[in-house]
């Protein structure tokens, strides 16, 4: 922990923008137009979901009903609080509240592990059942034609949502390392903000994944 | 920006326009809607409610919690962008699945369950 508690850090200017101000513009514009593109990536899965839950409309609302709801629900809960925790650290940070900060954003790691903890217990049940992609289905329960469509996209989409977890979790524990050794402070703290926008992605696609597996 | 240490961060609260009483907020209303989606979802399941429910805890996050709110026009425009072609994406493909003459549908939905789908 940083023995400054009051210790005010610049940010690193790179050397093709003139002021701190043109660089924090251009890298908030840069993570915007990223999460635009996530947004995009994400969009592709939904639109598989909705093409084949038309098609499949009783297999995927059978398959839906053998998630258990008390795991999506719970995960909805822990990604929401983490999303506040990771706010609030951002709010910490810009009144210079270091320590504070850094609790956080433990806080939040924490919760990205609960969240994946439950997320791999959900996994486990499913490969237990067969109720797993394409060819591999063999789950005895729901025998609608295109219920295994319904779990491809289930393991797509909550994989591809698990992978964006940890990537973030990852992120986040970068950003902790280095409020740890005194480097963001209330006059450098925009990779804390963007570190949090990134978290704030992986809780909104959550979302809407949570309503359409889980509750449909 | 803040120039003083943090022993004077009522100070700078103001300066930046909100305290963290808004968040507590966004998260006492974004727990609320979970909860009325699993209700909903659980006892009276309806897409469009699920997804009215979704699109309003999702615009609570954005604006909020990513603050957009306070962004400046063009990272608004950015994201904004992300969404329209969202909407093309989808409006396009059901544009097309919506026409097709029903022998060029997948095998397991003949035209009579295609149409009762909600």
């Amino acid at each position: 922990m940083s023995s400054s508690e009051g210790g005010l850090t610049k940010p690193h200017l790179a050397h093709h923008f003139e002021t701190i101000e043109k660089q924090d513009y251009a890298v908030r514009l840069g993570m915007w137009l990223f999460l635009g593109t996530e947004v995009l990536l994400f969009a592709g899965l939904f639109l598989g979901y909705t093409v084949y839950r038309h098609f499949y409309y009783e297999a995927f609302h059978q398959a839906s009903r053998h998630l258990a709801l008390w795991a999506g629900t719970t995960n909805t809960i822990v990604l929401i609080t983490s999303s506040l925790s990771v706010a609030l650290a951002y709010h910490a940070i810009k009144q210079n509240k270091k320590k504070q900060c850094a609790a956080l954003l433990i806080f939040t790691i924490l919760c990205a592990f609960v969240f994946l903890g439950i997320k791999a217990f959900e996994y486990r049940e499913k490969f237990l059942e067969g109720a797993l992609p394409g060819a591999h289905y063999h789950f005895a329960e729901v025998t609608a034609p295109g219920a295994n469509l319904y779990y491809t996209i289930y393991f797509l989409s909550t994989g591809l949502h698990a992978i964006h977890v940890i990537v973030g979790m990852s992120i986040l524990i970068w950003i902790l390392a280095r409020v740890l050794k005194g480097e963001f402070s209330a006059t450098n703290y925009v990779p804390v903000e963007l570190g949090g926008l990134y978290w704030h992605l992986v809780d909104l696609v959550w979302i809407f994944l949570f309503p359409l597996l889980y509750l449909i | 920006m803040a120039h003083e240490p943090a022993q004077t961060e009522a100070g700078k609260a103001e300066h930046h326009g909100h305290g963290a009483g808004r968040y507590w907020l966004v998260w006492a209303v974004l727990l609320a809607c979970t909860g009325l989606t699993v209700y909903t979802g659980h006892y009276h399941p309806s897409i469009v409610v699920a997804l009215v429910i979704a699109i309003f805890k999702a615009s609570l996050v954005v604006l909020f919690f990513m603050h957009m709110t306070e962004a400046p026009g063009t990272n608004r425009l950015v994201f904004s962008v992300s969404l329209v072609f969202t909407m093309v994406l989808m409006l396009g493909v059901f544009g097309d699945l919506l026409t097709r003459n029903p022998m060029s549908l997948p095998g397991g939905a003949p035209p009579s369950e295609f149409h009762a789908a909600p």
